[in-house]
């Protein structure tokens, strides 16, 4: 993984101008220093990306437990391969693709020790994690996407919930766009089932 | 349109994909079918909470206690790596000076199958400086496996010192003085300028050369 893969920044895009610019240089300057084998400004780095890899590999394990070990791992290989990131986008994005590579490659040696979830075409087992519901349903998406079968559920996580194209779907997880679009189109009639259930 | 087929193409539909002649038949269909109507409610409302997701969860404990104790380890047999080094080229060196006094048929210091000791920066694994990892962890792998080969290699000249000519060990004694001293020399460079790809090519020549010298000699054993 490197800087290569253009994906959006996951910066606030309300945030004036200068205000990104002053981030990214401080940012910038972690990472210089991290580099140089600063583990403090590594650490402010973590800090300030913690929550949405955490996010993101929680969605795509769909075990809030392994999203832990999974995040810490970001950071670990993150550190490991500090040296190749040049500045070029926001860290976050940088980070982006190995949060995403390491949630899936960990998903895949853990499901042939552990099988945790046992994938189902059946939406009436999707039976997940517990969030909140929508108050207005009382649905639990989050609950909903955890019971999905993981090819589905890791586009729908980067689709839907994430906002990536198919394009950039298909590089994260190294599968052809048309493959991207038929497992969307799975995850999402599921869950429209267990919606309506 | 069948209702099949707006079920095939409702997802192209919410997300305002649908060519223009497709996207007027699922106009056309969605105004007639009141059960298609409702899955593609269904679908936005779906599409609706997930966009409204939150991007950030707070893990529920403090993660970075256990990053840091893990960079820690590593900064703790990362950072000494390359000042690692000399005494592993000592212990290379002494090698060659083993290999040269038992292969000349002078008393050795020690018993000649001790000698030959994997060099313990390349055993510890890929423990490297942050900012040469991108690169160091391959060429850490690459010289475990060439220090691998060549010590399975020295260890198989070792059985057949006595069945080589004097002029044929000397020359193995010097061959590989010469490349280790170039290894050497490569890793201090390495240790300036950790990301010069060059300086890794040249590492992982150097290594073959050194293994090629071996099997080589080796080879001429065995033919003897």
């Amino acid at each position: 993984m490197g800087d290569g893969l253009a994906v959006p920044a996951l910066g606030d895009r309300s945030i004036p101008n200068h205000v990104h610019d002053d981030r990214r240089a401080t940012e910038w300057r972690l990472v210089q220093d991290a580099q140089g084998g600063d583990l403090a400004a590594f650490e402010r780095l973590y800090r300030d990306n913690e929550r949405r890899v955490f996010a993101v590999c929680m969605r795509l394990s769909a075990d809030p437990a392994l999203a832990e070990e999974l995040t810490q791992e970001v950071f670990i290989r993150a550190w490991r391969k500090l040296g190749s990131f040049r500045g070029q986008s926001a860290f976050s994005s940088w980070l982006y693709p190995l949060t995403v590579n390491v949630g899936l490659t960990e998903r895949r040696s853990r499901r042939r020790r552990l099988a945790r979830i046992v994938p189902t075409d059946d939406a009436t087992t999707l039976e997940p994690p517990t969030p909140a519901p929508t108050p207005e349903t009382g649905f639990d998406l989050e609950k909903a996407m955890a019971g999905l079968p993981p090819g589905a559920r890791h586009v729908f996580v980067l689709h839907d919930v994430e906002g990536r194209t198919h394009d950039e779907i298909a590089a994260l997880l190294g599968i052809a766009v048309g493959t991207s679009k038929a497992q969307l189109h799975r995850a999402r009639k599921l869950l429209r089932e267990a919606l309506a259930s | 349109m069948t209702c099949r087929e707006m079920d095939d193409r409702l997802d192209e539909w919410v997300d305002d994909t649908l060519p223009g002649v497709e996207r007027r038949e699922a106009e056309a269909h969605l105004a007639a079918c009141t059960d298609c109507r409702q899955q593609e409610q269904r679908l936005r409302e779906l599409l609706t909470h997930a966009a409204a997701l939150p991007r950030s969860v707070s893990p529920p404990r403090d993660l970075w206690p256990g990053i840091a104790e893990s960079l820690e380890g590593q900064r703790a047999w990362s950072w000494p790596r390359f000042a690692a080094w000399p005494p592993a080229l000592a212990v290379a060196a002494a090698v060659v000076i083993a290999l040269g006094a038992v292969l000349f048929g002078r008393p050795s210091p020690a018993p000649v199958h001790t000698v030959v000791i994997p060099s313990p920066a390349v055993s510890e694994g890929a423990r490297l400086h942050p900012a040469a990892l991108e690169m160091g962890s391959g060429l850490v792998a690459m010289e475990t496996d060439y220090q691998a080969a060549a010590n399975a290699l020295m260890e198989a000249l070792l059985e057949r010192q006595d069945e080589m000519e004097p002029e044929t060990l000397a020359s193995v004694q010097q061959n590989l003085a010469v490349i280790d001293q170039a290894l050497a020399e490569v890793h201090r460079a390495l240790e300036k300028d950790p990301n010069r790809p060059e300086l890794g090519r040249m590492l992982v020549s150097t290594h073959r050369k050194r293994v090629d010298v071996l099997r080589k000699m080796v080879r001429l054993s065995t033919a003897l």
